[in-house]
């Protein structure tokens, strides 16, 4: 059964200017088959009340406008009733194309047809609202977790909140001053920390289990089942969502290792410092002498494999909390710092400055740093390259070095998670849990699961309440979506999932080793891939690698892209102009063509472009219908992949690109020239290098010459 | 400076120069700002970055022997470029009034000058020394009769000896102090690696560049930016009254010349060439002096706090001039009641300056020469050493 279409094409900004556009409606209505099809000056203003109309009364199902690009007036062309495809033929056609042109209006042509078989192919999603516990399970009671389950509660939540310890506060409870949070950050500061743990205690919402180890956790956001173990019994219950606030842990004695640490007296950690400050007394650990004179040193000076990686401006400015509280117990003390960077960021900086000012305070840049025995269990702190010039050499009672923060091992001392990519969660070259980081800073690569404070990345306590209160919006924010059974970022809203036709499915598992979200599990009766589908993102990295083309989405398939590929024309003769299939990544390179197209670059118009939620969902059987019909290239554009990757879903445009290799492989098999099929990385700020990566591959096309296969397929 | 260096700061010495306003030292970060405008710093021994540091950890030693401090004549662009509002020239100044007192020679004197404390009996020195010649001459009591002959007020052999031994003094303490500082500069930069620690090339260029102002002017035409200091006046005021000084300096002595080898006695007529050099220059210096004074009264706000030494130095320098010119107009307008002791005074302040010249702002003419040598000393060992 078709769907009702309607097709609306916009003249607006310019589009009437360069294209006709009557010709476009005619094609809509004789050819595509339309039963509406309208024009206007300005869709997206008081004419878009047209469409609704139609909508309403004329029952119109699929909505197609051919207009401004997809990623703008997304509020306004919003019809619940209906589905709705966007041409872009404005950014992407009229603002880069020459209007004289006659393949610019075969360009804006085939992106109609292209649109409309995707709209006729889609059906409508059908979400999947199974799944909708309410509860926030918190593990760690730390800062980070203290405010996490105290913002969830606060928000009308019912929290669980999981401590290792016996007492709730983490670090903290160790920490003797914090760094100044108030004006005007001069001096160091008690920490609250009693009145924090004494308000998450005085809670009814929240269910402290302190002395507690999570055992067990399965399930996807909205249920998953939690089995905590407590004074060795067992405690099962079902929560929504989850707040990873483990914290960290000093880093690896061997590592501190070549700043005398171990093998020097009286060289201890800045965090042996602060216990030593909460027992009362600062003296020398060797014989319990009086201390005169101290140096802080901040271990970031090594470039080798011995770095101690990430403690970040907390390392800096614990230094000149322990440099000024070390002055401040004794006046006659001279404290010197010696760091290869000193961080104060933003209002750190009147910290700093106050530092500065005391006169018994001694701050030097140093890039190398070696501490040795002296005489009467003094310590000798040899520095180079000092701010003064050349080498110094220091005398002091107590060298104390910075502690190095190691997250809390989240790879595999955490969860426990029962999922078939592994218990722990995937970690970055930090040992942080990974995710990416700029754009999702709190998610993890577990939908549902929110990582705050240290185990994220190195923080202080201030920044770890933020921490803390931030990831527990994001664990509401995943409930009500999963409740709704909607995607969490980055496709919030996305009511569409991975379906799998599990009778042509040949078990070979691919999709539940390429999902980057272990979203995918084996269902054990079946032998089967089973989908939970609240765990997904909806990048569709599974269908993208199903070599069976099993998996789709209603909205989303290898079919649907395909009719979408066989919809464009090709032009026949022996001169006939290239066409090149470009498969964008709806991320980064579609913006950044849009963005060329903001700019009025200069575009070939031998380009037919489809947006693709990412490279990773990129089959090769797409591939191979565009070569086999006749496409002279296809380029897959998408994001750097590696160490550094910028994927919104982790490995897209990586595993797409072993897949090239394979297509590549068929190419070559069907005696095409494989480099017929390309990958270009592109960022979304490259919107300048989009016309010198789309002429270059046109004129690839062109070298090659027309595909022989452009004939052989109607 | 490749040699460790064990560091004890000296915190004592940190604290005197932070109090003689260099208080905004602290604030220092390192950026090196400084020494990138200021026209005189070489990139072989760029300054004050370094200077700044240096006070910051109390080393002393390393300070009282820099050449660097007495290179700078405190044009001000790098307070005025200071992102930090650190004060460099401040800084610069401060170190070098302490550095007087540091190698004063004898060292109590260099106290003196700088603590208004004994300013009574700075003062009581030339005046008892003067009295004591007065009461010889019989002038004490009774004033001599008729037309003023300041040399019938106190003769002339008298005044001769008192000031060529204060000068004598003078030159040997300032000599001594120069010395210390040359050598203790020297060791501090190590091995020389052949290079000749000094030579009569050395020499007269400093002497070329100290009267043609050459530093001076660096400070004017080559700065960069186009940010207004607060001492721009200072070369021109410097040069009026370094040549004002010269003028004085030749009169004086070809008065010298004159009593002893011609006979011939003051007064001189207003027309002789050596009255009116005599006079052009007094009034120089006069005028330099006042305008030393109005700048540093004007710009207080920008140009910083003036200490004790600077006022103390530029009072003397602009009264030894103005009562030398009272005396002489009391002289023709036959005030003996005025033109006897405002003489007596001139002749007072004429020992402060001269007397007290190693110990107190004025030790400049000891110590910046020598700085500029040891910078034409350091400038070839770079070059040697490629």
């Amino acid at each position: 059964m078709t769907r009702k279409l309607g097709v609306y094409v916009c003249s607006g900004c310019g589009i009437g200017d360069c294209l006709k556009t009557d010709r476009l409606a005619e094609i809509a209505k004789d050819e595509l088959g339309a039963a509406v099809v309208r024009s206007s000056a300005a869709f997206c203003l008081e004419d878009v009340q047209l469409i609704r109309d139609d909508v309403a009364n004329e029952g119109v199902e699929a909505v197609v406008i051919a207009a401004c690009s997809q990623r703008v007036n997304t509020d306004v062309f919003a019809f619940p009733e209906a589905t709705v495809d966007r041409i872009n033929i404005r950014e992407q056609v009229v603002w880069c194309h020459n209007a004289e042109d006659p393949e610019t209006q075969s360009m804006a042509e085939d992106h109609l047809r292209m649109g409309v078989a995707r709209s006729l192919k889609r059906k409508p999603p059908v979400p999947y609202v199974e799944s909708n516990e309410r509860r926030i399970l918190v593990v760690g009671g730390g800062v980070a977790g203290l405010n996490a389950a105290l913002n969830a509660a606060r928000g009308g939540f019912d929290v669980v909140l999981v401590e290792r310890e016996a007492r709730l506060g983490g670090v903290a409870a160790r920490l003797h001053r914090q760094y100044p949070k108030h004006p005007p950050y001069q001096a160091p500061e008690e920490i609250p920390l009693e009145q924090l743990v004494a308000s998450v205690e005085a809670e009814d919402r929240i269910q402290v289990y302190a002395g507690s180890r999570v055992a067990r956790v399965s399930g996807e956001p909205g249920h998953f089942e939690v089995t905590v173990a407590r004074n060795g019994t067992p405690l099962t219950f079902v929560v929504g969502a989850i707040v990873l606030a483990t914290g960290w842990k000093p880093a690896d004695e061997a590592r501190l290792q070549r700043y005398g640490y171990g093998r020097v007296p009286n060289v201890i950690t800045s965090l042996e410092l602060e216990d030593m400050m909460m027992k009362g007394a600062v003296r020398r650990p060797s014989d319990g002498g009086a201390i005169k004179t101290i140096a802080l040193i901040n271990v970031d000076d090594a470039t080798d494999e011995q770095q101690i990686p990430y403690s970040g401006n907390v390392e800096s400015l614990v230094a000149l909390k322990q440099a000024l509280y070390l002055r401040a117990g004794d006046p006659d003390r001279q404290v010197y710092v010696a760091y290869r960077y000193m961080h104060a960021p933003g209002l750190n900086e009147y910290f700093y400055k106050s530092a500065q000012q005391d006169e018994g305070i001694f701050l030097t840049r140093a890039t190398d740093r070696s501490v040795s025995r002296g005489e009467d269990g003094r310590v000798f702190v040899d520095l180079d390259s000092t701010l003064l010039g050349g080498r110094l050499k220091i005398a002091v009672d107590l060298v104390v070095l910075g502690t190095g923060m190691e997250p809390a091992a989240p790879e595999t001392d955490g969860l426990n998670l029962a999922y078939l990519q592994g218990e722990g969660l995937p970690v970055n070259r930090f040992g942080y849990a990974d995710s990416n980081f700029i754009c999702f800073p709190y998610e993890t690569r577990r939908t549902g699961i929110y990582s705050a404070g240290c185990v994220r990345k190195a923080m202080d306590l201030a920044e770890s309440a933020r921490d803390g209160a931030a990831a527990a919006l994001k664990a509401i924010q995943c409930i009500e979506q999963s409740s709704a059974g909607s995607a969490v970022h980055p496709r919030v809203g996305d009511l569409t999932y991975p379906e799998i036709l599990t009778r042509h499915c040949t078990q070979c598992w691919r999709c539940t080793q390429e999902c980057p979200f272990g979203a995918i599990e084996v269902d054990q009766a079946t032998r089967t891939p089973r989908v939970n589908p609240n765990r997904c993102r909806r990048c569709g990295t599974c269908m993208g690698c199903c070599p069976m083309q099993v998996i789709s989405f209603a909205d989303y398939s290898v079919d649907i892209l395909s009719s979408m590929v066989r919809a464009s024309t090709l032009p026949e003769g022996d001169d006939a102009a290239p066409r090149v299939l470009v498969l964008a990544c709806e991320n980064d390179a579609y913006p950044a063509i849009d963005m060329a197209g903001v700019n009025r670059a200069a575009l070939p118009s031998s380009v037919r472009i489809v947006p693709v939620r990412c490279l990773g969902s990129v089959n090769r059987a797409l591939v191979a219908d565009a070569v086999i019909m006749g496409y002279d290239a296809v380029a897959l554009m998408g994001c750097r992949s590696g160490e550094d990757y910028q994927c919104h879903f982790i490995h897209g445009s990586e595993v797409l690109q072993t897949r090239i290799a394979n297509i590549r492989e068929v190419l070559d098999r069907l005696a095409l020239e494989s480099e017929r099929v390309q990958f270009l990385e592109v960022q979304i700020s490259e919107a300048d290098r989009i016309p010198e990566m789309l002429n270059a591959i046109v004129e690839k096309a062109r070298a090659l010459g027309t595909s022989p296969l452009r004939y052989t397929v109607e | 400076m490749n040699q460790i260096l064990a560091v004890q700061p000296d915190l004592e010495f940190k604290r005197t120069i932070l109090g003689l306003d260099a208080g905004d030292l602290s604030a220092c970060y390192q950026c090196g700002t400084c020494s990138v405008v200021c026209p005189i710093s070489t990139d072989d021994d760029p300054f004050p970055r370094k200077e700044m540091v240096w006070t910051q950890w109390g080393q002393k030693e390393r300070l009282m022997h820099d050449p660097a401090m007495w290179r700078c004549h405190q044009c001000q662009l790098c307070s005025t470029y200071c992102p930090r509002e650190a004060k460099p020239a401040n800084v610069m100044a401060a170190l070098r009034e302490y550095s007087v007192g540091f190698h004063a020679f004898p060292r109590f004197l260099g106290k003196w000058l700088s603590d208004p404390h004994y300013l009574p009996v700075l003062f009581g020195i030339p005046v008892v020394l003067l009295l004591f010649a007065l009461a010889l001459a019989g002038t004490l009591t009774d004033l001599p009769e008729g037309e003023i002959l300041f040399r019938a007020f106190i003769p002339f052999l008298y005044v001769e000896v008192i000031f060529v031994i204060a000068c004598a003094f003078a030159l040997v303490a300032g000599i001594v102090g120069a010395v210390r500082f040359w050598r203790g500069a020297v060791k501090a930069m190590g091995d020389p690696g052949g290079a000749k620690v000094t030579s009569w090339e050395a020499v007269w260029a400093v002497v070329r560049d100290i009267f043609l102002h050459r530093d001076f002017n660096k400070c004017d035409d080559e700065r960069v930016g186009d940010r207004p200091t607060h001492k721009t006046h200072m070369p021109t005021s410097h040069m009026a009254v370094f040549f004002g000084f010269g003028g004085l300096f030749i009169t004086t002595t070809g008065l010298f010349i004159g009593i002893y080898w011609f006979d011939f006695f003051p007064p001189m007529s207003q027309t002789h060439p050596l009255k009116i050099l005599g006079n052009v220059s007094g009034i120089a210096v006069i005028v330099a002096a006042l305008v030393f004074i109005f700048r540093r009264v004007v710009d207080k706000e920008k140009a910083g706090k003036t200490t004790y030494t600077d006022w103390l130095f530029v009072t003397v320098l602009l009264l030894v001039a103005a009562t030398g010119f009272l005396s002489q107009i009391a002289r023709t307008a036959d005030l003996p009641g005025l033109a006897y002791p405002t003489y007596f005074i001139h002749l007072t302040l004429v020992f402060f300056l001269l007397a007290y010249s190693p110990f107190s702002k004025f030790a400049h003419v000891f110590y910046r020469p020598t700085a500029m040598l040891i910078a034409r000393y350091q400038e070839a060992r770079h070059r040697m050493s490629g």
